[in-house]
């Protein structure tokens, strides 16, 4: 893999210079401080609806709780910051290629599969730095309005979040080497996205497969103890790293 | 003289277009070599495989003994090469790419600061802080030259690299590849025929996929091809040019003002009858000379079409 070390640094600066650094870790920030306060207002909110008083209708709604603020956070990183990882992922390869990047630094003594790990550990590296600000940030807002119970099963929540972030990375960089096309590529990481959260209905694909890592998290905040997450983790680290690997082979393939 | 660039029946098909159709060719080290064809002759697919961009339907292309197709690293390390439309990092300077460029073949310390400092200054791009995004077409061309040289390669490859150019940004490129002779082998890809001129002293004609001449460019303009003489007279030059047209010798004639250019097929027929035929007609001999042909006479002979 000749040429890493040298791309991995492009990479990382490009990250520091461009858009890269605002987008996915900008959404997961702003979900980490805006979702326990949104917890914490939606009650009041709801109760406070214009005209239910006068129809005679009466909402009971308990106070929220630390369980409602990370509850809050999963659901929006498991949606929207996904997307917005497949979205910013899909340009990494066919964007190099289109733009015509590639041509001129390939024709270097630099190997496709550095480039292609460049890209996957870049982007790994900076959800982790992203997720674990945003779950800081979460966690301590969540205390200062709430309190600090289920510190450890948060924790454990974003853990499986970067793991499925992980893999859903790898498949939209595979999607990028093998059709040459951005659009095409997040049109296809968001489209596997949603084949996912349906395969979730299986027990037995849930169990084995990454597909679990989907709904384990809202279940372990609500206390659930017996959610089978080992599988999932490995199955979902070891595709991803395949994937990696698959979208090395698809750009090998490529003719510039 | 030792070989750099060696091609050997190479073909490349696209579906139904064969791009190159068994292509041959030699460029020898230390030569300034033009590669000259109409657009969609294959230039640019014969240097895509060359660097290991593209993979051939068939033949063989080797760089200094290298088979391009296996030895890919091996082979470019020794090459600095400019794509016909270069693609840069938009968000990085001039200094930060070459850098960039010159750690990828593992250049690095006191060399990488000499060699970024004097091709920024080769490049005229000394000093210039703003981002290659914000460059104009002849600045990333300059870049694409300089970045190229940043490995000092045994041999530049550059893919018209003049093509969109203006003509100050033309002559800066001209200018800078010219310097190079002697340094390095400089194979150069172009349908521009008079940059040709300027600095390749050996050329390849590549048509329709294949190459149709390939020589110096002094033996191509000499060899097998028709000369052009012109005769001006003081008047008359339409008797003259009619006189002309009917030698056995003269494939055609044009006349401009009271001189007329025909192109010949034998220079010492032409010699000897022309003083006569001037003097029959009674009219006064101006002057009588023989030009050499251009390269572009050269080129459309030989692909059959103007450029």
């Amino acid at each position: 893999m000749r040429g890493l070390g040298v791309l991995l640094g492009k990479e990382f600066t490009e990250i520091l210079r461009t858009w890269r650094l605002y987008v996915v870790p900008g959404i997961l920030i702003f979900f980490g401080i805006s979702s326990p306060i949104l917890a914490e207002l939606t009650p009041q909110l709801l109760s406070s609806m214009p005209g239910l008083a006068e129809q005679g209708v009466s909402i009971e709604i308990p106070p929220a709780t630390t369980v409602d603020a990370y509850l809050q956070f999963n659901k929006n990183a498991m949606q929207i910051a996904l997307i917005a990882v497949i979205i910013a992922t899909a340009g990494a390869i066919a964007g190099e290629r289109s733009s015509g990047t590639a041509q001129i630094v390939l024709a270097k003594p630099v190997s496709r599969t550095a480039m292609v790990v460049a890209k996957a550990l870049s982007s790994w590296g900076l959800i982790l730095v992203a997720v674990a600000v945003a779950s800081l940030l979460c966690a301590g807002v969540t205390a200062l309005i709430f309190d600090t119970d289920l510190l450890p099963e948060f924790a454990g929540v974003v853990g499986l979040w970067y793991v499925l972030a992980m893999f859903l990375v790898a498949l939209t960089l595979f999607f990028s080497a093998a059709l040459g096309s951005s659009a095409g590529a997040a049109g296809a990481g968001i489209a596997a996205y949603f084949t996912l959260t349906i395969g979730s209905l299986w027990e037995t694909v849930r169990e084995f497969t990454p597909v679990g890592l989907l709904g384990a998290g809202d279940r372990i905040i609500m206390g659930a103890t017996d959610i089978p997450v080992v599988w999932p983790v490995i199955t979902g680290l070891a595709g991803a790293f395949a994937l990696v690997g698959l979208a090395a082979v698809a750009f090998g393939r490529k003719e510039l | 003289m030792s070989t750099a660039i060696e091609i050997a029946g190479l073909t490349k098909i696209y579906k139904e277009i064969r791009a190159l159709d068994g292509v041959d060719l030699i460029v020898p080290e230390g030569s300034v070599f033009g590669f000259l064809g109409p657009n969609g002759a294959g230039k640019t697919t014969a240097l895509r495989i060359l660097t290991g961009m593209a993979r051939p339907t068939d033949g063989a292309a080797r760089i200094f003994g290298h088979d391009v197709v296996h030895a890919t690293n091996d082979v470019r390390s020794l090459v600095g090469y400019l794509p016909d439309v270069p693609a840069y990092y938009p968000w990085m300077t001039a200094e930060e790419y070459l850098r960039f460029a010159g750690r990828l073949f593992g250049v690095s310390g006191p060399v990488l600061d000499d060699r970024v400092s004097s091709l920024l200054e080769m490049a005229g791009l000394a000093g210039v802080k703003q981002r290659v995004g914000g460059f104009s077409r002849g600045m990333k061309q300059r870049l694409g030259v300089a970045q190229a040289l940043i490995n000092a390669p045994r041999l530049l490859m550059l893919d018209e690299p003049t093509s969109a150019l203006d003509p100050m940004g033309r002559k800066d490129v001209l200018d800078m590849i010219a310097a190079l002779r002697g340094k390095t082998t400089v194979f150069f890809s172009t349908h521009i025929l008079t940059d040709v001129e300027r600095v390749c002293d050996t050329v390849a004609i590549l048509d329709h996929g294949r190459v149709v001449r390939q020589a110096s460019i002094g033996e191509i303009k000499r060899e097998g091809h028709a000369t052009r003489l012109l005769v001006e007279v003081e008047e008359g030059a339409e008797l003259l040019e009619q006189a002309l047209a009917g030698q056995a010798w003269v494939r055609e004639c044009v006349r401009n003002g009271q001189a007329v250019r025909c192109v010949i097929e034998d220079v010492a027929a032409a010699h000897r009858t022309v003083p006569a035929l001037v003097a029959r007609l009674d009219l006064a001999l101006v002057r009588m000379m023989d030009e050499e042909p251009t390269l572009e006479d050269v080129f459309v002979e030989l692909v059959g079409r103007g450029v």
